[in-house]
C-alpha cells in the first residue's frame, strides 16, 4: 500500500466514523508502547506482558502469534482493561487516536469498549449469554451504547446477522440452538454492532473444525475490506496470520521477539524463535500441534531467567544472552527484532543452521534449516555468533 | 531357563509393586503435607479447628473440667440464678449449674453428631461409589432413591421415624451401651441425610472411572469390588473427608432440633435437650437469658466451626472448586 | 416449554408422592399392635363401628399387593395374590384420596384432615411472609456479596450469613423473644392473637395479629436469609467466571447492567433449584419456630402429636408436608423451565 493510498484509507475511515472526544486526528489509530501487565498471585506475582510495543494503522490487520501463555491474549485484554481482577497494567501507554487508555478509570473505560475496540472471543458457546436471544445480545450494545431505540436496534441486529451470513429468521434463536460456526458468526456480528475502529479476534477459529475455520476467516477478510476495519488477530496458528494479516508480531514469554510485515517475517525470519515456529509449519496448513517440536518449555514467568527468555531453548544462545536482555532493534527493512544476533539495523540474517558448541539445553539435532531459504538476503555470516557483543 | 523365568518375573513384579506402593505412600504423604500447608493459610479454617479442639476437650474431659454431671438431687444452686462467680453461666429451673450442663452436653451432642455423621457418610459413599462405578440400571435405581431423599423433607421423615423406631425397639432398652433414645436419633439422622453425599461422591466416581488406570486394572482382571476399594475409594477419599466435616455440622443441627421437639434423652441431655428444658421451664418468657444463650452459643460455635473447616477443606480438596476463590 | 421436560418432571413428582405414600404406609403399619389400635387409640367406638372402619381401611385383606415369605433366608417375593386391589395398601391410598387420614387420638377422635386444615392457614401466613422476605433480602444480599467478592461488604455479609446459617431457628426465636418481648416488651411473647381480647373492629384484630406476627416472621426470615444469601453468593461467583460476563464487560456495559442483564438471569437458575431443595429443611425450622412462639399452626400441632404419640396425626402431617414440598419442587422445576431456554427443547 503506497503512502498515498494509506492516507486516503485513513481519511475515509476517519471521516466515516466519529472520533471520540479528545482524539488527535493526526495520531495513529493505536499505538501501544512499553506495556507491562502484572498479575498478583497468592505468593508473589508474575509479569505476563513485559514491555510490549506495537502500532496499528487504519485498515491494517496485525497478527499476534506465540505459544499459549506467551501473553498474547493478556496483551489484547489489557487494551480494554478487561484483565482478571488480579491483573493490572503496571506501566506503559495504550494510545487510541492519541488518547491514553491505560490511564483510564473503569468508568471512563466503558466509553471506549465496543465503540472503538470490540473483541471476538474464542469459543462463542461460552462467550454468548445462554439465556438471551442472539438478536437481543447483538442489539444490546446498540441500545445501551449508541442510545438507539429498541426497535431500530433490533432491526440493525438482524441486518448485522445477514451481513455475517446468518438468515435473519434465526435471530430469535438462543445460542445453544446454533452450530459452532453460526455462534462465531453471531459473535462477529455482535462485535460489529457499534461500528468499531478495531476488532480484536482472540483465537476466533480455534474451537471450530477446519471447514468452518476457513469460512470464518473468509468472512473476517471480506468484512475487513467491506467495512475498512482494522484487525488484531490473536492465534497460535501462523497459517491464519499468513492468510489474513499485513503485519505479524511474534511474542515469547511476555515480550516481543519479532515484529514486521508478514511478507518479510515469514519469508526471512530473523529471531531464532520465529525460525523455529515457522519450521514447525513445513506446510502452512499443517496441524498446529506440531508446534511441540520446539524443544523445552516456556520459562516460568514467576521467576523468569535473566537475559533473553528464549536463551534456554535457543540453538544460538551465547553467554551474553543469559545475562543481558536483548534490546529491540528495527532493521533496515522495517522488521523489529529483539535478539543479540542482530545488534544493529543492518546485521545480516543468521542462518538457522546447527552450530557446534551451542550451550543450550536443546538437542542440536532438532534444529534443521528451513526448507525454503532461497529468498533470504545476502547471508555473509563472517562474525561467529559467540563474538557478537551487545 | 523356562522354569526360572516366571520366578524372576514374579520377583521383579514383587519388587516393582513394593516400590510402586512405597512411591504411592510418599506421594500421599507429600499431598497431605501440601493440603495442610494450604489449610494453614486459610484463617477461618484454622479458627474453626481451634474452636472444635476446645469443644472436643470439653467432650472428652467434662468431669475434670466442671465436676460430675449435676442432677436434680445434686443441684448446686438455687433455681434461675443469674450468672455469678459461683455459677458463671447461672443456674436452671432446678438449680443446676448451666456451665456444668453445657460442658457435659458437649459430650452428648458431639458424640451423637459424630456417630450420625459416620452412618450418613458410609451410606452416602457406598451408594455413590457403587452407582457411579456400576452405572446402568443400578445407577438409575439408586439415583432415583437418592432424589427422593433429596426432595423429601427428611427432617419430617426423621420426626415420624424416631418415635416409631423407639416403640419398635422398646423405650428403655440399650444397644451397644447406648441408650435407645440416643441410638434412635443417631440412626434416624444417618438414614435420612445421606443423599447429598451420595450425589457428590457419585459424580466424582464417574470422572475417576474414565481414567486410564481403571481400564488397566480391568484389563488385568481385577474384580469390580477390588477396583472400587483399591482405586476409586482412595481417589474419592479427600472429597469424603471434606464432606464428612460439613455433614457433621448438619448432624449437630438436626440432633439439636430433634431434641428440642421432644425426641431427646432427658437423662443424657444434649445441647438441644437443654434448650428444650429451657423452653419448657418458660425461661425465655421470664428473661433467663443465660439459660437459653449458653447452649445456643455452643451450638452456633460448633456448627459454624465445622462449616468453616468444611468449606476450607472443600476449596482445597474438591476438584470442582480448586483454583477458584 | 417443551412438553417432554414437563412430562418428565410431572412423572417424577407423581412417583415421589407415591413413594411418600408407600413409606408412610409401611412406617405406620409396622408399629406393634393391630392397625386399628393405633388408628383408633383413645376413641370410644362400638364393635359395629369398629367393623365398619376395618372394612373401610381394608384391614381384613392382606397388607401388600405381593405375597412375601419371611424365614431364615430373608424376605422373598413368592408371588402375587389373586386380587391386586383387595389389600391394605390400595385401601389406604383409596381412603387418602377421600381425604380420610384417620382419627386423631389427641383431639378425641376428630378427623385428622379437619384438624390439619384448621391449622394450615396460620402456618401458611407465617411461612409465606417469612419466605417472601427471605427470598428478596437473602438473594439480594447474596448477589451483592458475590458481585463484590473479596471486598469488606462481602466479608461482613458472608460472615453474618454463615452465623445465621449455623443457628437453629428456634434458638434465634428464643433470643429474639427474650430481647424484644420479655425484656423490651415491644411485642407479645406468644400466640397469634391476644387471648380474651374483644375487638371493636376488624382493623384492630388485624393489627393484633400483625403484632404477634413480627417476631416469628423475623425469625423465619433471618434463618432463611443466611442460607439463601450463601447459595446466591456462590451462584453469582460461579457465573462471574463465565466468558459471557467478560463479553458483557467488553461491550462497555456499566456494572449494574452487567449484573442485572447477564449475571442475575444466569445465577437465578441454580438458585431456584437450591431454594426448592432447601424447602425440606425449612419445614424443620417451621416446626420449631411455631413451638417457641406457641403459634397455633402445623408446627405446634406436630410437636403436640409427638408428645402424645398421636400416630394418625403424625402420619397425616408427614403426608401433607411431604406432598407440599414435592409440589413446591415441581413448581420450581416449571419456573426453571420458563427461565432457561436450554431445558425447553
Amino acid at each position: 500500500m503506497s503512502a498515498e493510498a494509506a492516507a486516503l484509507a485513513r481519511m475515509v475511515t476517519r471521516a466515516g466514523r466519529t472520533l471520540p472526544k479528545l482524539a488527535d486526528p493526526g495520531a495513529p489509530l493505536l499505538d501501544v508502547s512499553d506495556l507491562r501487565v502484572r498479575f498478583s498471585l497468592a505468593k508473589g506475582g508474575l509479569t505476563a506482558v513485559d514491555g510490549v510495543s506495537f502500532r496499528l494503522d487504519d485498515g491494517e490487520a496485525l497478527g499476534i502469534a506465540g505459544e499459549s501463555g506467551c501473553g498474547k491474549t493478556t496483551t489484547a485484554l489489557s487494551l480494554l482493561q478487561l484483565l482478571p481482577s488480579n491483573g493490572r497494567i503496571e506501566s506503559g501507554r495504550v494510545e487510541l487516536y492519541g488518547i491514553d487508555l491505560a490511564k483510564k478509570s473503569e468508568a471512563a473505560m466503558t466509553r471506549y469498549r465496543w465503540r472503538e475496540i470490540s473483541i471476538v472471543f474464542q469459543g462463542a458457546m461460552n462467550a454468548l449469554n445462554p439465556v438471551r436471544r442472539v438478536r437481543d445480545q447483538i442489539a444490546e450494545p446498540i441500545i445501551v451504547r449508541l442510545g438507539v431505540s429498541e426497535e431500530s436496534a433490533g432491526r440493525r441486529a438482524l441486518e448485522l446477522l445477514d451481513l455475517v451470513g446468518i438468515p435473519m429468521q434465526r435471530g430469535g434463536a438462543y445460542p445453544h440452538e446454533l452450530s459452532g460456526g453460526m455462534r462465531q458468526r453471531a459473535m462477529i456480528a455482535m462485535a460489529l454492532a457499534c461500528n468499531p475502529a478495531i476488532v480484536i479476534g482472540d483465537e476466533p477459529t480455534t474451537a471450530l473444525d477446519v471447514m468452518v475455520q476457513a469460512q470464518i476467516l473468509a468472512l473476517l477478510e471480506s468484512l475487513r475490506w467491506e467495512l475498512g476495519l482494522s484487525l488484531i488477530l490473536i492465534t497460535h496458528d501462523l497459517s491464519v496470520i499468513a492468510e489474513t494479516c499485513d503485519k505479524v508480531m511474534i511474542m515469547y514469554a511476555g515480550r516481543v521477539a519479532e515484529e514486521g510485515p508478514v511478507s518479510r517475517v515469514f519469508t526471512a525470519p530473523r529471531h531464532p524463535y520465529t525460525q523455529a515456529l515457522l519450521r514447525a509449519f513445513p506446510n502452512i496448513r499443517a496441524d498446529r500441534r506440531t508446534l511441540d517440536v520446539i524443544p523445552g518449555n516456556l520459562p516460568d514467568l514467576r521467576d523468569p531467567p535473566p537475559g533473553c527468555r528464549f536463551a534456554p531453548r535457543c540453538p544460538f544462545a551465547m553467554d551474553v544472552c543469559r545475562v543481558v536482555t536483548p534490546p529491540e532493534v528495527t532493521m533496515s527493512d522495517g522488521v523489529r527484532v529483539a535478539c543479540h544476533l542482530y545488534p544493529n539495523h543492518d546485521a545480516a540474517i543468521v542462518e538457522p543452521a546447527p552450530i557446534a558448541q551451542v550451550g543450550a539445553d536443546a538437542p542440536v539435532d532438532d534444529v534443521v534449516p528451513p526448507a525454503d531459504n532461497s529468498n533470504l538476503r545476502d547471508v555473509d555470516d563472517d562474525t561467529p555468533p559467540d563474538e557478537i557483543q551487545p | 531357563m523356562t522354569a526360572r523365568a516366571p520366578v524372576t518375573g514374579e520377583v521383579a513384579a514383587e519388587v516393582f509393586t513394593r516400590r510402586a506402593r512405597a512411591e504411592r505412600w510418599r506421594l500421599r504423604a507429600r499431598r497431605l503435607r501440601s493440603v495442610l500447608r494450604q489449610f494453614a493459610r486459610q484463617r477461618s479454617g484454622v479458627i474453626g479447628v481451634l474452636i472444635i479442639g476446645l469443644f472436643t476437650i470439653c467432650a472428652l474431659f467434662p468431669e475434670q473440667l466442671v465436676g460430675p454431671f449435676e442432677t436434680v438431687t445434686r443441684a448446686s444452686g438455687e433455681k434461675f440464678e443469674p450468672p455469678s462467680l459461683t455459677h458463671i453461666l447461672g443456674t436452671d429451673e432446678l438449680g443446676r449449674d448451666v456451665l456444668n450442663l453445657v460442658v457435659h452436653g458437649s459430650r452428648i451432642s458431639m458424640s451423637i453428631g459424630l456417630m450420625a455423621t459416620i452412618i450418613t457418610v458410609a451410606i452416602g459413599a457406598v451408594i455413590g461409589i457403587v452407582a457411579g462405578f456400576v452405572g446402568g440400571r443400578p445407577d438409575t435405581f439408586l439415583m432415583r432413591i437418592t432424589d427422593f431423599f433429596l426432595i423429601l423433607p427428611t427432617f419430617v421423615l426423621a420426626l415420624v421415624l424416631a418415635p416409631i423406631l423407639r416403640e419398635l425397639l422398646g423405650e428403655s432398652s440399650e444397644f451397644f451401651g447406648i441408650r435407645v433414645t440416643l441410638l434412635v436419633i443417631i440412626v434416624v439422622i444417618g438414614i435420612t441425610s445421606w443423599a447429598s453425599t451420595a450425589r457428590i461422591i457419585r459424580s466424582q466416581t464417574l470422572s475417576i472411572r474414565e481414567r486410564a488406570y481403571i481400564d488397566r486394572a480391568r484389563v488385568i482382571g481385577a474384580s469390580a469390588r477390588h477396583i472400587m476399594r483399591r482405586h476409586i475409594l482412595p481417589n474419592v477419599l479427600s472429597l469424603i473427608v471434606a464432606n464428612t466435616v460439613l455433614v457433621f455440622a448438619g448432624a449437630v443441627l438436626i440432633e439439636t432440633t430433634l431434641s428440642f421437639v421432644g425426641l431427646g434423652d432427658q437423662l443424657a441431655p444434649s445441647w438441644g435437650q437443654i434448650l428444650a428444658f429451657a423452653q419448657a421451664s418458660g425461661a425465655p418468657g421470664i428473661g433467663a437469658w443465660w439459660y437459653t444463650a449458653s447452649p445456643g452459643i455452643a451450638i452456633v460455635l460448633v456448627v459454624l466451626s465445622f462449616t468453616l473447616v468444611g468449606n476450607a477443606l472443600d476449596s482445597i480438596l474438591n476438584p470442582k472448586l480448586a483454583g477458584r476463590r | 416449554m417443551g412438553s417432554r421436560f414437563l412430562a418428565r418432571r410431572l412423572g417424577q413428582a407423581i412417583l415421589t408422592i407415591l413413594f411418600v405414600l408407600v413409606v408412610n404406609f409401611i412406617l405406620f403399619r409396622s408399629l406393634p399392635g393391630s392397625p386399628e389400635r393405633i388408628l383408633l387409640r383413645g376413641t370410644r367406638i362400638s364393635a359395629q363401628a369398629l367393623e365398619i372402619q376395618r372394612e373401610r381401611w381394608g384391614l381384613n385383606d392382606p397388607l401388600l399387593p405381593i405375597d412375601v415369605q419371611i424365614d431364615d433366608e430373608g424376605i422373598r417375593l413368592v408371588g402375587f395374590p389373586a386380587s391386586l386391589i383387595d389389600n391394605q395398601l390400595v385401601a389406604y391410598i383409596g381412603s387418602l384420596a377421600q381425604l380420610d387420614l384417620g382419627l386423631s387420638f389427641q383431639f378425641r377422635g376428630r378427623d385428622v384432615a379437619d384438624v390439619i386444615a384448621e391449622k394450615l392457614p396460620p402456618t401458611l401466613l407465617l411461612f409465606g411472609l417469612g419466605e417472601i422476605i427471605a427470598i428478596f433480602v437473602g438473594l439480594g444480599l447474596g448477589a451483592l456479596a458475590g458481585w463484590r467478592r473479596g471486598r469488606p461488604s462481602d466479608y461482613i455479609g458472608t460472615s453474618l450469613s454463615l452465623v445465621l446459617y449455623s443457628m437453629p431457628y428456634f434458638w434465634l426465636g428464643m433470643i429474639l423473644l427474650i430481647i424484644f418481648a420479655a425484656t423490651l416488651h415491644w411485642f407479645p411473647t406468644t400466640g397469634m392473637i391476644t387471648p380474651g381480647a374483644d375487638f371493636d373492629n376488624p382493623i384492630d384484630q388485624v393489627m393484633d395479629v400483625a403484632r404477634h406476627l413480627v417476631l416469628p416472621v423475623t425469625t423465619v426470615a433471618l434463618g432463611l436469609i443466611g442460607a439463601y444469601s450463601l447459595l446466591m453468593r456462590s451462584a453469582v461467583t460461579e457465573v462471574l467466571s463465565e466468558d459471557y460476563v467478560q463479553t458483557a464487560r467488553a461491550k462497555g456495559l456499566k456494572g449494574d447492567r452487567v449484573l442485572r442483564a447477564h449475571v442475575l438471569p444466569n445465577a437465578m437458575l441454580p438458585a431456584i433449584t437450591l431454594v426448592a431443595i432447601n424447602l425440606g429443611y425449612i419445614v424443620a425450622g417451621a416446626i420449631t419456630v411455631e413451638q417457641v412462639y406457641s403459634w397455633p399452626g402445623l408446627g405446634t400441632l406436630t410437636v403436640d402429636a409427638l408428645r402424645t404419640r398421636d400416630y394418625p396425626m403424625m402420619s397425616g402431617i408427614f403426608l401433607v408436608l411431604s406432598i407440599s414440598v414435592v409440589l413446591a419442587n415441581f413448581a420450581a422445576d416449571m419456573l426453571y423451565g420458563v427461565l432457561d431456554p436450554r431445558v425447553r427443547t
